[in-house]
């Protein structure tokens, strides 16, 4: 592990459960995962459809409520807040990156990046901002809205957005999902840098091996449960690893 | 086909309730109004039948035209029979009994000493007969009122008011007030009231006394002997009497006098049915505009429906279709919530004191009928040009990401709109300057409609504009309800266009109405010098002593009686009024051009406004030959010509002359002038001295009497305001029904602002502000509109009196006012739907 400042834990869950439904139709999507999230690191959360890889993100990231067990960011049990502290909680403290219609339509490309702030009704830091544009490639694109703009362009701005915010973890849903693979390789590279370059923290929930290759660690998760993690992958390591696993 | 079409329907609950919500208002109010229309006839039918009950045949003069009548001329009226009549009527064989009776206005005074007259029902008075077989008049408790000093009252007023049998009562008829003692309660027919009339019977010469009837009667009432029947009898009354007098059987009576009180309120209906077209034609824009986005919300599913090969027939159907079951569906709803309506009706008249009589609602087969054909074709008429919009889905559209139905291109609107406009421009000026009342209304509807079809071309500048200082004041959320209040602009506008059609008639309504009273404040002014008008509630009965003891007064300079009527010249019915000429030219602004001004006494004496007397090239002396209901043919001289006198109007007669050839003989209102170096309150406290003899009349100086105008000026606007209300509540349904569709469609949008950090009290503000920002829209269209046409209107009523165009912007800032408020309301609901979205559904929904 490169991570320069891999210290201390932006988020974490113990024993968390979650089951959707209840009676005979119940079904157990995470099985008492506990799970800890260093600063500085890029995770990804690997597994088959319906392993509950978008579940544990979801939970994690405080969007949906948990059955049972704990979930941390920084120092703040999540479980235990209600809807507003959790909302500004996201706000400030979490970015965001999902697969698909992340932006404001009618916001254009820099309204949405300072989009967290506007709604906190906070001043973005010029400087960082302008370094995120910079480094996204975006400075050109700002006056646009999100129809004017490539999916790879939008995925850019959401990229930038889920950064500008300086948030303490960004979870990212999937964000290469639909793009082609020079896009996806320029977030992907983006994403890396940042936690590499910037010390910025990422969970990333992914199904492609290649994306999970720019992780500094990855977490298979099968039936709910955590059964395997992998430390520095490849795409190739990942591959072996998922076809050891039967998946 | 027909199973994707109940599918989509029930799937979509919600947005059927919304649309049906519309057409239940607006069938609602048109099958209320005829519910209401039908009720009342059957009230006054039955009333009528129960009234002449006991009347096989009335005897009765022929008629004439009236001699008062209403503003536009018009009104017949019957003189009274003399009293000889009833013994020719009673050797006509077959009759079996036959009595004179004597019909008038008398007015009951209360405990406080307060006249009793309801607004709306009238203050009757009859004889009560001998005969119980010649009247309805029922006595209940005590018995029947006989010699000068006794009076029955109905059981309904007494009641109500607190008399009891044996009580000494104060009444009002023709002269001042008598007091009588009350000997009995009575029904009419089998009813405690005659539609909250207040009804005071004497024996049959104190009636005729009361009204001005000695020697006469207003009509006979005829019992046939057993075995004739009355038309039988009518028609050898008819024989024996015709042409002096005129015999109708009871019922033909009934239904003559029912079709009257008809006619007169007919305009009640007609009224309401205007406002229930306009509540129509606003629901139609709501559903025109949902049927839109619903199709906007479909592309996909429609497309996809295309490409798995159906034809655009089917797609139309489809869309059809829905509009079919949901127009169905709402109509019957619609037509039970329009027998509510109705009740809301009756209780919204009695409220502001105009009331109508209580009993069972009538429904008739029709007013359904009307109510749910009427729902059915404007709910199909309302879905056929979405559902063209909807044939015109490509199937390719199933495969894009956001759904964009084909938009119609601006030139198009402009060229629409533009020829619309004209359009109703010039029915609406034709309308306007000819009297082609159906030609205004063409012409404001398609005004409408050209407003709303370049609604759109404004909407996203304007909207923007309105959101500007509230994106400033409300940061993100309000910049986000800026944007998506303009980022549709057809749906802003038509959901805006919607609220427009009420708030036009609102501000044209302001407008005519503060141009009315500005210039009714200005002519009375410039016309009327008097310092004190007495005027009764109703027209009718004004004690006719009252002005020769305001005469007496010291205090006073100038007292006259003023009087109006109807007489004919040339077979053309004309108004006219009655003063005494030299007081009235002290207090009244009369300029004599020609001749001099006659004596009050004199009883042959006309008098004729300038342009009239050169246009009829008439000068003092002429004599010119006037017909009048009394008297026939009368020879009258002309005395004098006087310059244009907007209270007097045209032609002007002496009080005797008034009174020689008029069956009414008292005044409708009396002017009387502060004498000089007489304080006003000394001169109004001796006035009030006088009146309180008058428990009837109301005393006013100039500054009441334009508070007075106002007042009923106000209370007119109300109830067109609480009419008016229906519309702008269904514009405003028309607001949350485009909210709640606009957030179904936006809901990954939601999920998203959610998601990275908005709460829900950001997301109500922003929808809040959305919605604020379209009805604030459709207000400004609304008042553009309405001041255009308050301005033609009002310079097209010039003639009529309305002579200042008067702009109330301080009321229009009120409505705004409003405006905003109401649209802070339309959106709490869809607000707290948008709050409470499930994140995690929202940015997972397809």
């Amino acid at each position: 592990m490169t991570a320069p400042v891999a210290t201390s834990v932006a988020a974490r869950a113990t024993e968390l459960v979650k089951v959707y439904g209840h009676g005979e139709t119940a079904v157990q999507a995470l099985d008492r995962v506990s799970v800890a999230f260093p600063h500085g690191q890029f995770s990804a959360i690997m597994g088959p459809s319906g392993s509950g890889k978008s579940t544990l993100m979801h939970c994690l990231a405080g969007l949906d409520s948990v059955t049972s067990g704990q979930v941390f960011i920084g120092d703040t049990d999540i479980t235990k807040l209600h809807d507003n502290d959790l909302t500004l909680l996201r706000r400030d403290k979490v970015g965001f990156i999902f697969q698909a219609y992340n932006l404001v339509p009618t916001l254009n490309a820099i309204e949405n990046i300072t989009l967290p702030m506007a709604i906190a009704g906070r001043d973005p830091d010029q400087q960082w901002l302008d370094q995120i544009i910079d480094t996204m490639g975006l400075r050109d694109r700002l006056k646009h809205r999100p129809a004017e703009l490539s999916g790879g362009q939008q995925q850019r701005v959401a990229a930038a957005r889920a950064l500008a915010s300086r948030p303490d973890i960004i979870y990212a849903d999937e964000p290469t999902g639909n793009l082609d693979s020079r896009s996806s390789a320029e977030i992907l590279g983006f994403l890396h840098r940042s936690v590499r370059d910037l010390g910025q923290t990422i969970v990333m929930v992914t199904h492609d091996a290649v994306a999970a290759g720019y992780a500094n660690r990855v977490i298979f998760l099968q039936d709910g449960r955590i059964v395997d993690e992998l430390a520095d992958p490849t795409a190739e390591s990942v591959l072996d690893r998922m076809k050891a696993m039967g998946a | 086909m027909w199973k994707a079409t109940i599918r989509s329907l029930m799937a979509h609950k919600l947005r059927l309730i919304l649309t049906g919500i519309a057409i239940v208002l607006g069938v609602g109010f048109v099958t209320g109004t005829l519910v209401l229309s039908d009720t009342l006839s059957a009230t006054f039918n039955n009333l009528f039948r129960g009234i002449t009950a006991g009347i096989d045949v009335q005897v009765r003069s022929p008629k004439t035209f009236s001699e008062q009548g209403n503003q536009g001329g018009g009104g017949t009226q019957h003189l009274p029979v003399p009293e000889t009549v009833l013994s020719d009527v009673e050797r006509i064989p077959g009759v079996a009994a036959a009595t004179g009776e004597a019909v008038g206005s008398a007015i009951l005074i209360d405990s406080k000493g307060k006249a009793i007259q309801p607004t709306g029902p009238p203050t009757l008075g009859f004889s009560f007969p001998d005969d119980p077989r010649l009247t309805s008049l029922r006595v209940k408790d005590g018995r029947r009122p006989r010699g000068p000093t006794e009076v029955a009252i109905d059981v309904y007023t007494a009641n109500k008011y607190g008399f009891h049998v044996g009580d000494q009562v104060k009444v009002v008829a023709n002269g001042p007030v008598q007091t009588y003692t009350l000997v009995a309660t009575m029904r009419i027919g089998t009813a405690d009231s005659l539609l909250g009339a207040t009804v005071t019977a004497f024996d049959l010469p104190t009636a005729q006394k009361a009204f001005d009837l000695v020697g006469k009667y207003s009509d006979i009432n005829v019992k046939s002997a057993g075995g004739v029947a009355a038309t039988q009898l009518r028609d050898r009354i008819n024989r024996a009497l015709k042409p002096r007098y005129e015999a109708v059987t009871g019922s033909e009576l009934a239904k003559e006098n029912a079709n009257d009180i008809q006619k007169g309120i007919g305009f009640i209906t007609t009224f309401l049915l205007v406002f229930a077209g306009v509540a129509l034609l606003v629901g139609t824009f709501l559903i025109v505009n949902t049927f839109n986005i619903i199709v906007a919300q479909r592309t996909r599913e429609l497309a996809l429906l295309r490409a798995l090969g159906a034809q655009r027939r089917q797609v139309m159907a489809s869309v059809v279709g829905e509009a079919m079951i949901t127009g169905a569906f709402c109509s019957v709803v619609g037509v039970g919530f329009g027998v509510l309506t109705a009740i809301g009706l009756q209780g919204l008249f009695s409220a502001i004191g105009f009331k109508l009589p209580a009993s069972g609602l009538v429904v008739q087969p029709n007013s359904i009928i009307v109510g749910l054909v009427v729902g059915f074709v404007v709910t199909l008429l309302s879905s056929l040009l979405p559902a063209r919009r909807a044939t015109r889905v490509a199937p390719i559209e199933a495969l894009r990401d956001v759904a964009a139905p084909p938009a119609t291109s601006a030139r198009s609107r402009i060229i629409a709109g533009a020829t619309t406009g004209v359009i109703g421009g010039v029915a609406l000026a034709a309308g306007l300057l000819g009297s082609g009342i159906s030609l205004v209304g063409t012409g404001a509807l398609l005004i409408f409609l050209a407003v709303a079809f370049l609604a759109p071309l404004i909407a996203k500048p304007v909207a923007g504009l309105i959101g500007t200082p509230i994106a400033r004041i409300y940061k993100l959320p309000g910049k986000l309800a800026r944007e998506n209040a303009t980022r549709n602009p057809r749906r802003t506008a038509a959901t805006a266009a919607a609220l427009m059609i009420g708030l036009a008639l609102v501000t044209l309504v302001s407008i005519l109405a503060a141009s009315a009273q500005v210039s009714t404040n200005r002519a009375i002014d410039r016309a009327f010098t008097a310092d004190y008008i007495i005027t009764t509630k109703q027209f009718g009965n004004f004690p006719a002593t009252l002005a020769d003891d305001l005469r007496k007064l010291p205090q006073l300079s100038a007292v006259t009686p003023f009087a109006f009527g109807q007489f004919k010249l040339d077979g053309s019915t004309k108004q006219l009024s009655s003063v005494d000429p030299r007081e009235f030219a002290k207090l009244g602004n009369l300029k004599v051009v020609e001749g001099q001004l006659p004596a009050d006494t004199d009883p042959a004496a006309l008098l004729v406004d300038a342009s009239e007397a050169k246009a009829k090239h008439w000068h003092a002396g002429t004599v010119v030959a006037a017909e009048f209901a009394k008297t026939g043919k009368v020879q009258l001289p002309v005395k004098a010509v006087y310059a244009k006198n907007q209270l007097i109007g045209k032609y002007l007669v002496t009080d005797a002359t008034f009174r020689a050839n008029f069956t009414q003989q008292f005044a409708n209102i009396v002017l009387a002038k502060k004498a000089p170096g007489v304080s006003a309150q000394v001169a109004r406290a001796a006035v009030d001295r006088v009146a309180a003899n008058y428990p009837s009349v109301d005393v006013k100086d100039q500054t009441q009497l334009k508070a007075d105008q106002r007042k009923q000026i106000n209370q007119l606007l109300s109830v067109i305001f609480a009419l008016l209300l229906f519309s702008i509540g269904i514009a405003l349904i028309g607001v949350v029904n485009t909210l709640v569709l606009s957030i179904f469609e936006r809901t990954r949008e939601l999920g998203l602002l959610r998601a990275v950090g908005m709460t829900r009290r950001q997301i109500r503000k922003m929808i809040r502000w959305e919605s604020v920002i379209i009805a604030v829209f459709g207000t400004l269209l609304g008042m553009a509109v309405g001041i255009g046409f308050g301005i033609s209107l009002v310079s097209a009523l010039h003639s009529q009196g309305i002579t200042d165009l008067v702009i109330p912007f301080s009321y229009l800032l009120g409505y705004l006012v409003v405006a905003v408020l109401a649209g802070i309301v339309a959106a709490i609901w869809p607000a707290r739907r948008a709050a409470r979205l499930d994140i995690l559904q929202a940015i997972s929904t397809e």
